[in-house]
């Protein structure tokens, strides 16, 4: 039986936290020359958060508003290298014992121990560094009222785990970061929404074989992001040690904005072997064949030009985006492709913006498959999102 | 899927050279002697240049601002801690002669889920 919380693996982790917490408390540590010798400051607390308000009109059904995300942020300076980020989420406003209703969730809560510009720790609840929305989501910073599909059904933000990690600035504009962090649950894993039900969320999480998972990226140049990211694990806790489930997620990403012009897009692909061995295990666990794919994919493209900028009643901007996202794209032997699940997304729409921090989009999606029998909706969508 | 991979990776190409060919800091010439000026920008989540060389001693003009919300520019160790306006409203100017060292500068205003991502780094020499 796979132990639920593998002593060892518990070990290796805590160890080199443990170490650096020591050093980054030590006087001694403190007096390098990274920081000049003078006044420390007060430890202090900020407050902050974001909020997302959406009307959702799917075609063949009735509209629906829906209170999205009402997310708070609290940071917390212990000192000027020990730092405490707290971002709790409700999501659809309303939590229900087994309902489907919304959820309440923890979706970053870790202290970071600064010790170098090139080398700091991090540990506990944390985003995933895995393409651009993950870790950049604050409604007013991207156009449109939902997130992409790409960032939805490939890379499954909001993407969070409990782990420990480094991350840190190497000179000249690059960064990275690297994570250990729980694994997905195969287990979670379906059709048409790919690995987005396998996250564990920071509760009582296997971490029988941990994750790893990192970013490059590159923010030298003004207005321009480069990354590249990558996560691995093994999956299949739920099944070993019959089989295992290794996953992989690689993805790439670029924004550029200058002026009244943003330029972004994004590749992401998701790999699970022994899918087909998954498949098997789950349709004698529920009855039905899921038909998870052994491969996923999906990228995108999105340019935005502001129209409107450094009026008094705020700025006005207009976007197109194109997507591509398959959860069927490389099926395992003998599963039958199901081909209403690679699909096409045409967005366009615009936000105004009455301050940098307040922003009324609108946009329409036009969603196509490769199904002769099953059409995807097209859809309406109206938000307001803030942050403060 | 072929020539897609083609376009995609020749993008990547040509945006990994322009980012390789660029320089540490926007400075520019300067506006009095013994003063450099140098241009900050700031966005969710990170300065640029994020990484300032200069000579031990000079006057240094930071010229700061941001293209989204508010942050805040606070060079850990001293008592420079400043706040930047939103976009579109202005650039803040601070003035700091660093001895010889290196001064981490950070985002002291909490801006989203990366804020602390967001330092920098200005190293004085001999």
């Amino acid at each position: 039986m796979t132990p639920l919380l593998g002593y060892r693996a518990v070990s290796r982790l805590l160890a080199p936290v443990a170490t650096l917490l020591l050093l980054a408390t030590s006087p001694a540590l403190a007096q390098t020359p990274e920081r000049p010798a003078a006044a420390r400051r007060e430890s202090r607390t900020n407050l902050s958060g974001y909020m997302d308000f959406h009307y959702n009109k799917v075609e063949f059904t009735d509209g629906r508003l829906d209170f999205h995300r009402f997310v708070l942020l609290v940071t917390h300076s212990f000192s000027d290298r020990i730092r405490f980020v707290g971002e709790l989420e409700l999501e659809h406003a309303l939590v229900e014992g087994l309902e489907d209703a919304g959820e309440l969730e923890l979706e970053q809560a870790y202290v970071d121990f600064l010790l170098h510009r090139s080398f700091n720790v991090r540990a506990g609840m944390m985003l995933m560094p895995i393409g651009i929305i993950n870790e950049r989501h604050e409604p007013p910073m991207y156009y449109g009222v939902e997130r992409p599909f790409v960032d939805t059904v490939i890379i499954p933000t909001t993407w969070f785990e409990t782990g420990v990690g480094v991350h840190g600035e190497v000179g000249r504009g690059w960064r990275y970061r690297a994570f250990v962090a729980a694994p997905l649950n195969a287990a979670e894993f379906s059709a048409g929404e790919g690995v987005r039900g396998g996250s564990q969320k920071g509760s009582e999480s296997n971490i029988g074989r941990a994750a790893v998972t990192g970013r490059l990226e590159y923010v030298g140049r003004r207005g321009l992001t480069l990354g590249a990211s990558a996560w691995s694990g093994h999956s299949g806790f739920e099944f070993r040690p019959r089989f295992d489930v290794p996953v992989s997620v690689v993805a790439a990403d670029a924004r550029y904005s200058r002026n009244r012009l943003e330029l972004r897009g994004q590749f992401a692909h998701v790999a699970i072997e022994h899918a087909d061995q998954l498949n098997d295990a789950l349709a004698r666990r529920v009855g039905v064949d899921p038909n998870i794919a052994r491969a996923m994919r999906g990228f995108y493209g999105e340019a935005g030009y502001r129209v409107i900028s450094g009026a008094r009643f705020g700025d006005v901007g207009a976007f197109a985006r194109y997507e591509n996202f398959d959860t069927q794209f490389r099926m395992p032997a003998g599963a039958v492709r199901l081909p209403q699940f690679d699909r096409d997304a045409f967005v366009v729409g615009a936000n105004f913006w009455p301050d940098p921090d307040v922003a009324v989009k609108v946009d329409y999606s036009i969603v196509r498959n490769r199904s002769a029998f099953i059409q995807a909706p097209n859809s309406l969508n109206i938000g307001l999102g803030w942050w403060f | 899927m072929v020539v897609l991979m083609r376009a995609v990776t020749r993008v990547l190409a040509v945006l990994l050279l322009v980012a390789l060919s660029d320089t540490h800091a926007s400075l520019q010439d300067t506006p009095a002697a013994g003063v450099q000026v140098v241009e900050i920008s700031a966005e969710r989540f990170s300065f640029t240049p994020s990484e300032i060389r200069v000579r031990a001693g000079t006057r240094l003009e930071l010229r700061l601002r941001s293209d989204d919300t508010t942050h805040g520019f606070h060079i850990i160790g001293t008592d420079i801690d400043i706040e930047l306006p939103k976009r579109g409203r202005g650039t803040t100017t601070v003035e700091f002669q660093p001895k010889a060292g290196r001064y981490t500068f950070e985002c002291s205003q909490l801006c989203g889920a990366g804020h602390e991502f967001m330092r920098g780094v200005i190293i004085a020499t001999e």
